[in-house]
This record gives C-alpha cells, sequence and structure tokens, in this order.
C-alpha cells in the first residue's frame, strides 16, 4: 500500500474524532438509562406500596444483568441507527433503501408491541384489582370459617369426652385404673376418638390410634397455651380436633379425633387459598409491578430485538443491492473484472449470480468487440492507406480525375482536376456536379455521359475544347461508367486530360520540321545571291557610281541576304535542337552567372536571385543556361531598361520537381497572346523571331517538364518553366 | 467489559445508598447481658424495631418470618486481638395459622403454638441463648457477647414467590452489638 499523504490522513483523523464524540455520547446515554432504571428497580416496590424492598445481590445481579442486557441491545441498535442515519447523510450506496426498510420493519414491530404491552398491562392491572377485590376474598373467609366451625364442633363434641375422663381419672390411682378410666371414657365418646394423658409436657398414656404429628402439634398447643391450660379447652388443626380438660397431679386429658385424609387435605387447600389471597393483597402493588416490569423488559427486548432484526433484515436485503449498484457503476466505468462476492439461494443470490454471469459475458463480447475492432481498425488503415495511396497517385497525375456516384454527388476529386477545370478547391466533395462545374462544362460532360450509356462498355473518350478561366483549353474527356458485381449503375469515373501541352508540342515540332525545310531551302540559294550581289558591286559599281540606285539597290540586297542568313540560322537552330544531355549538378550554379550577366548588362534594372533549398538536380546546363538567357531576355526588353526582375529557383518535393521562375514587373501579357506565347514565330517585339519562348517551351518539354506563364501581382507577368529533379532512370 | 463493572458498581451503589436512606428507624439488638461461667455464656438480649406495622400486616396474613441471630462470645485483650471463645447460630420464627388462629413459633428446641399477636411477638424478639464456649474462662477477666440479628426469609408460598421473584419483601439486619459478660 503506498503511505497516505497528509490529505488523506486529515480527514480519517476527523472522522475518528466524530466517532469517538459518538461513542461518548451513547455511553453517556446508557449511564443515564441504567441510573434510571436502577431508580425504577430500586423504587419499584415502593411507588405502589409501603413494602420495603431488600438487597439482595443475587436478584439485583440478575436484574442488572437484564437491564445491562437489554441497555447493551439498546446500543448496539441505537449505534446502527445512527450508523444507517450517517450513511444515509453522507449519500452512501444502499443507505436510503436500507434506512427506508429498517425504518418499515421497527414500525412494524414497534406499533404493535406497544399496543400489546399497553392492552397486556391494563389487563394485568384489572384481573389483580378485581381478583383481590372481588367476591373471592368473601369466598374465601366464608370457606375458612365455615371449615373452622366444622373443627371447632368437632372439638366441642370431644369436650364432654375430656371432661368425663378428667372427672374418672381423680379417682384412678395407678395406671392401669387409668387405662381402664381411658378406654371407658373413649367408649362413651364420639366415635373414632382417641384420648391423650398429659403431665409436664409428656405424653403419659394414649388409648387409640393418633399419628405422632397430631400429638407433637396438641403438645405445642398446650405448651403454647400453657396459662389457659388450667381450664378446659379447644383445640383445632388441619388434621384433627381437640378438647383438653385438667386433671389432677397436672395431668392433663385431651381427646382427639383424627379427620379422614380427604377432609383434612380440602381444610388444608381452603386454609392456602386463604393465606395467599391475604398475601396477593398485602403484595398488589409489588405483585403489579412485578408484572408490569416483566412486561416492560419484554417488550423492550422485544422491541430492540424486533429493531435488530430489522436492521439485520435490511442489511441482508441492502448489501447484495449495494454490491450490485457498485458493481453497476464499476461496469459502468469499464471494469469488466467485476465479480460480486455475495452467495445465497435467495433471489438475491441469483440476481448476483446473473450480474456475474453478464459481467463475464459482457467482457466475452468486449474482447469480440476489441478483437474486431482491432480487425477493423486494421482494414481502416489499409483502405486509408490505400485511399492516401490512390489521392497521392491522383494528385500527382497530370490527368483531372472526377467520380461522381448514382445520385451525381461528387464523391472523389483530385487536385488536377480542380485546377484544369477552375473548379473551387473547398466543398466540392460530397456536392452535385451540377453545382460544382460550370454549365458549359456540365453539358459537355452530360453529352459525353449519353454517349456513355449507349457505348458498350460504358466507357467513351472524347476531345473537347472548354473555356477555363477565360481561356480555351482543349482536353481529352473520358468518362468510364462503375457497375457492381450485380451489374447496377454506381457511378461514373471522368478523367481530364489537358491537351494544351501536347498540342502546343505538335505544333512546336511542326514549326521544327518547317523551320528545317525554310532553312534548307532558303539557305541555299542565299550564298549564291551574297556572292553574286557582292560580285556585281565589286565590277559594276565603277559604271554606276553616278547611280546611287545601284549602290544602294545591292547593299539592300546584301543587307536582307544577312538577315535571311541569321533568320535561317535561328530556325536551324530551332529545328536541330539536341536532345539534352542529363547530367546531375547544382542548378543555382548555373542560373546565377545568367542573372549576374543581364545585372551587369541592363543595370537600370533591379535583377533578384532567390535560391530555396535546393538539391541537386538532373538537367543540361547548356540548354538550361539558354532557356534562362531567352527569359531573362524578355524580361529585360519588357521592362525597357526599368523595372525589377526576380528568378527563383525552387524545388517542390511533394511533386519531385524543380523551378526556375522569372517575374517581372512589366506590363505584362495581353490576354489574346497568351494562347500563341509559346508558339514559333510570335513575337511582338519588332525584330524578333518568335522562336526564344518556344526554345524554353522545347527545353521544358525535352526534360519533362513544361512551360507557362501567368500574370505577375500587382502587375508584370511570370514566366516558370518545370521539370523533374530527377528523371525516370536517373539515379 | 470496564463499562460492564462500571455500571453493575453504579448500580448496586445506587442501591446500597437507597437503602440507607430508605429506613429511618433500623432494627437493632438492645439489652446484651449475660453471664459465662465453665463451658457455657448464657446471654440475653432483646431485638427492637424489627416488627414493623406492615411485617405485622404480613404475619398476619401468613406469610412466615424467620430470624437468624448469631451470638459470639469473645475474651477481649487490649487492641484488637480478642478471642473468639463461642458462636452460636440462632434461628427462630413465627407463623400464623388462620385455621387454628394461633402463632407458631418455631425455635430449635421445639415448636409453640401462641394465642396472640403480641405474646407471639415478644417471644420472637426477646432471647437468653446459650453458647458452649472452649477454653477456660478466668473469672474477672473481661468477656463479652456480640449478637447480630437479619431476617432470613420471608415465606412466600411458591406462586407468589415464582411471581414477586426478585423480592424477599423485608431488609432487616441489626449491626453487631455488644454486651459485657459477667463472670460469677
Amino acid at each position: 500500500m503506498s503511505p497516505d499523504t497528509a490529505e488523506q490522513i486529515q480527514p480519517r483523523a476527523e472522522e475518528e474524532r466524530a466517532k469517538r464524540r459518538r461513542e461518548r455520547w451513547a455511553i453517556g446515554v446508557v449511564a443515564v438509562l441504567v441510573v434510571a432504571l436502577t431508580v425504577i428497580e430500586a423504587n419499584l416496590a415502593t411507588i405502589g406500596g409501603a413494602v420495603a424492598f431488600t438487597s439482595n445481590i443475587v436478584i439485583f445481579a440478575l436484574i442488572n444483568l437484564n437491564v445491562v442486557l437489554v441497555v447493551l441491545l439498546i446500543f448496539l441498535v441505537t449505534r446502527n441507527v445512527f450508523k444507517i442515519l450517517l450513511d444515509r447523510r453522507r449519500n452512501i450506496l444502499g443507505a436510503k433503501i436500507r434506512s427506508r426498510l429498517a425504518l418499515i420493519f421497527i414500525s412494524f414491530s414497534l406499533i404493535p408491541t406497544i399496543l400489546l404491552f399497553i392492552v397486556a398491562t391494563n389487563i394485568t392491572t384489572t384481573s389483580i384489582k378485581s381478583w383481590i377485590g372481588g367476591r373471592v376474598g368473601q369466598a374465601l373467609t366464608g370457606a375458612l370459617k365455615v371449615a373452622q366451625g366444622r373443627l371447632e364442633a368437632e372439638a366441642l363434641a370431644l369436650k364432654p369426652l375430656a371432661a368425663s375422663a378428667s372427672a374418672r381419672l381423680d379417682k384412678a390411682t395407678d395406671a392401669r385404673t387409668r387405662a381402664e378410666v381411658l378406654r371407658s371414657a373413649r367408649s362413651a365418646g364420639p366415635p373414632g376418638a382417641a384420648v391423650l394423658l398429659f403431665r409436664k409436657g409428656k405424653e403419659i398414656a394414649r388409648v387409640g390410634e393418633i399419628p405422632a404429628v397430631v400429638v407433637t402439634e396438641i403438645l405445642s398447643g398446650i405448651k403454647g397455651m400453657a396459662g389457659r391450660a388450667s381450664a378446659p379447652g379447644t383445640l383445632f388443626g388441619e388434621e384433627y380436633a381437640a378438647a383438653w380438660s385438667p386433671a389432677s397431679g397436672g395431668v392433663v386429658v385431651v381427646a382427639v379425633r383424627v379427620l379422614p385424609p380427604a377432609e383434612s387435605a380440602r381444610i388444608r387447600d381452603i386454609k392456602k387459598a386463604y393465606e395467599e389471597y391475604h398475601q396477593v393483597r398485602l403484595l398488589d402493588d409489588p405483585i403489579r409491578a412485578s408484572y408490569i416490569g416483566v412486561l416492560v423488559l419484554i417488550t423492550l427486548l422485544i422491541v430492540f430485538a424486533a429493531s435488530w432484526m430489522g436492521i439485520y433484515l435490511a442489511r441482508q436485503i441492502t448489501v447484495p443491492v449495494q454490491l450490485l449498484a457498485e458493481g453497476t457503476q464499476k461496469v459502468a466505468r469499464g471494469d469488466l473484472d467485476v465479480s460480486l462476492d455475495y452467495l445465497s439461494d435467495d433471489e438475491f443470490g441469483t440476481l448476483v449470480a446473473s450480474f456475474n454471469r453478464m459481467t463475464g459475458d459482457l467482457k466475452a463480447m468486449k474482447g469480440s468487440l476489441e478483437a474486431a475492432n482491432v480487425s477493423l481498425t486494421h482494414t481502416y488503415e489499409e483502405l486509408r492507406r490505400r485511399t492516401q495511396f490512390i489521392e497521392t497517385i491522383l494528385d500527382n497525375i497530370s490527368t483531372g480525375v472526377i467520380v461522381i456516384d448514382r445520385h451525381g454527388r461528387i464523391s472523389m476529386i483530385n487536385k488536377v482536376a480542380e485546377r484544369l477545370l477552375g473548379i473551387p478547391t473547398d466543398g466540392a466533395l460530397g456536392r452535385m456536379y451540377r453545382e460544382v462545374v460550370e454549365e458549359e462544362h456540365y453539358e459537355a460532360i452530360r453529352g459525353i455521359y449519353r454517349e456513355a450509356g449507349e457505348a458498350a462498355g460504358g466507357q467513351v473518350e472524347r476531345q473537347v475544347e472548354l473555356r477555363v478561366r477565360g481561356k480555351r483549353v482543349a482536353f481529352r474527356v473520358s468518362l468510364t461508367a462503375l457497375h457492381d458485381d450485380a451489374g447496377e449503375y454506381m457511378g461514373l469515373v471522368a478523367a481530364f486530360d489537358d491537351l494544351s501541352q501536347a498540342m502546343r508540342l505538335q505544333r512546336v515540332l511542326a514549326w521544327r520540321e518547317v523551320a528545317r525545310r525554310i532553312a534548307h531551302d532558303i539557305r541555299n540559294p542565299l550564298t549564291p545571291i551574297q556572292l553574286s550581289t557582292e560580285r556585281m558591286q565589286r565590277r559594276y559599281a565603277a559604271e554606276h557610281a553616278d547611280d546611287p540606285a545601284f549602290a544602294e539597290c545591292t547593299q539592300a540586297i546584301l543587307s536582307e541576304v544577312a538577315t535571311l542568313k541569321h533568320l535561317v540560322e535561328e530556325f536551324n537552330r530551332f529545328a536541330r535542337m539536341p536532345a539534352p544531355k542529363l547530367s546531375e549538378g547544382d542548378l543555382a550554379e548555373e542560373v546565377r552567372p545568367v542573372v549576374e550577366t543581364f545585372r551587369a548588362s541592363h543595370p537600370g534594372i533591379e535583377w533578384e536571385f532567390h535560391l530555396g533549398d535546393m538539391p541537386r538536380v538532373w538537367f543540361d546546363p547548356f540548354q538550361v543556361r539558354r532557356a534562362v538567357t531567352n527569359l531573362l531576355e524578355n524580361a529585360a526588353f519588357a521592362l525597357g531598361g526599368r523595372g525589377r526582375v526576380s528568378v527563383t529557383c525552387a524545388h517542390d518535393p511533394s511533386r519531385g520537381t524543380v523551378r526556375i521562375v522569372v517575374a517581372d514587373d512589366g506590363p505584362g501579357v495581353r490576354p489574346e497572346d497568351r494562347d500563341r506565347l509559346f508558339e514559333p514565330y510570335f513575337s511582338r517585339r519588332e525584330g524578333g523571331t518568335g522562336l526564344g519562348l518556344a526554345i524554353v517551351s522545347a527545353i521544358a518539354s525535352d526534360h519533362g517538364g513544361s512551360a507557362r506563364m501567368r500574370d505577375n501581382a500587382p502587375r508584370g507577368a511570370v514566366f516558370e518553366m518545370e521539370f523533374p529533379a530527377k528523371p525516370e532512370g536517373k539515379g | 467489559m470496564r463499562v460492564l463493572v462500571g455500571l453493575f458498581s453504579l448500580a448496586f451503589l445506587f442501591q446500597a445508598a437507597g437503602g440507607a436512606l430508605a429506613e429511618p428507624n433500623p432494627p437493632r439488638i438492645a439489652d446484651v447481658s449475660g453471664s459465662i461461667q465453665g463451658s457455657k455464656a448464657s446471654v440475653r438480649f432483646t431485638l427492637r424495631n424489627a416488627f414493623s406495622p406492615e411485617m405485622v400486616e404480613a404475619l398476619k396474613s401468613g406469610i412466615e418470618i424467620t430470624f437468624k441471630t448469631t451470638v459470639r462470645v469473645e475474651r477481649v485483650y487490649r487492641g484488637w486481638f480478642n478471642q473468639t471463645m463461642g458462636e452460636v447460630r440462632y434461628t427462630r420464627s413465627v407463623r400464623y395459622d388462620a385455621l387454628s388462629r394461633v402463632y407458631r413459633l418455631h425455635r430449635d428446641d421445639g415448636d409453640e403454638l401462641l394465642p396472640d399477636v403480641r405474646t407471639a411477638l415478644e417471644r420472637m424478639t426477646r432471647f437468653e441463648i446459650t453458647v458452649l464456649v472452649s477454653g477456660d474462662v478466668e473469672r474477672g477477666k473481661p468477656y463479652r457477647a456480640l449478637v447480630r440479628t437479619r431476617l432470613d426469609k420471608v415465606g412466600l408460598s411458591e406462586p407468589l414467590r415464582s411471581i414477586v421473584f426478585f423480592s424477599s419483601l423485608w431488609d432487616v439486619e441489626t449491626d453487631w452489638a455488644r454486651g459485657t459478660l459477667a463472670t460469677p
């Protein structure tokens, strides 16, 4: 375990202090309760009666033990009740339902128990009162008097016998005579009677059967009533009735009749009931208090036992609920390793088992999903990689590609297509292609699409000329209808190839052929013409010295021949332009000297040279220098000696090309001239051959690239020559 | 555990204090006197305030009242080094017989049926007991008798005893009473 931090210890100490405080409260309350109960206990008997109370240690120990047990029960129940309340206040999971269940259980036990206690107390009190104050006492007293009357009558009946025997005993002098007298007297007396003689507390003679107990009883009676024994009297008990009569010589004659056992038992019962009745009367209040005390103890026991049971049952119910709630929270947090440790054969046990099974299934399903997700991720990555690959390909090919789905929405478009067709780069994807492309383009595509629908294989290729950004551009459009395996139409793929460059190249090639023929056909007669004219000048100059026309004409012929030769030479050079000899080198090292040369020759122009991060490039140094020279010549001419020319060498890693960009702030190029700028023999420059930009274009094409022109901002023109930094097969 | 002991102690203390305060006129042994000679000592004394009106009422209701008395004879020495020479425990009880309307006095030497409550109470509270002593009794030396009596039990009938199980009704116990014994 990690050591506790100060932030953890602080709340724990607070909690501990609060717990101790609660315990002190609980102990205090228990102590007060014990004292109060002891006071009640000590005064229980004296509350209702004047009978004192004993200090029997055993009884008090038992009572106090009971009280302590009850108090302990109260303490435990109270502690649990407080715990439930605290848990509820702290919003601990399951506390609310536990407190509710406990309250219901306690209420259901408390109400009937208290009602029962009240009723039982009333019944007990009423019963005791009615028993004591009713006719029971009168009946018992009457019964006792009847018994006494019966015994008194019996004793009185024996009195003459005792008196007679006493009188006759005075004349008897010896034991034999006394025995005779007693037998005689007994026979004259009531049947079953016996006669005894006592002297000085001792039996000296007996006639008849008398139990020893009865004899002892009679002796005790005569002893206790010694003062009265001098006169005749009667005596009776539960088992006998007797009458005595004093005789001479300290002798006492006692006539006794022992009652039948059944009658004795009845009299004993009457006597016992009478005594108990009077004891109950005497102990009315203590008895009532005892009953009530017992009822109170039982009631408390029931109430708190029921409360305890209620809390226990509530806990039994809420523990699995709490476990389930906590488990559910853990599952909600994503922890599927939850397994609730609760075993029971009831419905909660089944529920918990189902929960555990569910989490297990969820875990298995999650595992499957994760595996599927990994597989899907791999598939997606593969698809994405392929898509990216295709997009990269599409972005790097010179063909514009648009994929249109069956609903006419653009599902894919590459940058080349956007550039070629002048489609805004944002928001084209997913939109209807009719909304994206211009009306003219739409109509053209639709026309071709119709043809594609009719064509075998759903593929058609057409060459169209469309206006893009105000310029007519020739395209080769290829439409291919897409069908799934079931033959259902899925959309179409439109591929656009810009034919302008190819056509320009074709024209350049044609012009090269023309130039070669012109050069060949014109150059041959030029030398004889020149030689002949020079001969004419030498031979006939003197003859026509006075005629200036001769000299002017011959000179004009020679001059025009020279011009034609220069023209032919240019044509020849254009026509015979060799294939580039590519070698790997530093492009900037070739461009920079050309710029410096022009900086020196055109000091009125501000020349700038910018060099980016340039790798080593495969190119023909001679041709590149020539192309750059042509571009700078055009720029210098356009500026007329004043202005600014910026030359930039840049590398485009994404396209794998290098660019030589020449920008000026001159008057720019008229729109109508732009289509023909790179065509041979097109020049707005007086005396220009119109081959400069054609040669630039030819060099760029021979390097596998292209040359293009655009407007400079805010003014001027930008000529750009682009070709691969490393052609295929090199390096 | 300490809490339990504390609770018990508190309860007993409370009870003891309550008991002491509850009796303004406690029972006592009075007029202890007698003599000692040879191997016997004769001790006389009277038990006073033993019967409250409630006890007399209970007696008339048939409840048996029993006193157990302890009599100790000592040779008195200086300090506390007295020598016990003999001791006897003596039981005396009385019970009213509602049927025969007599009071049965029970002593160790036999029963006695007494006709009225006055005689019964008198017999219950006047004692003359013989104590057998060991050792030589020297004439002129100090001897004394110590007497204490307590109410042993109250004879509630069985059903009532089970109901009032925690009560024996009265708490009668005297302090030790002392009296000098003569050596004739």
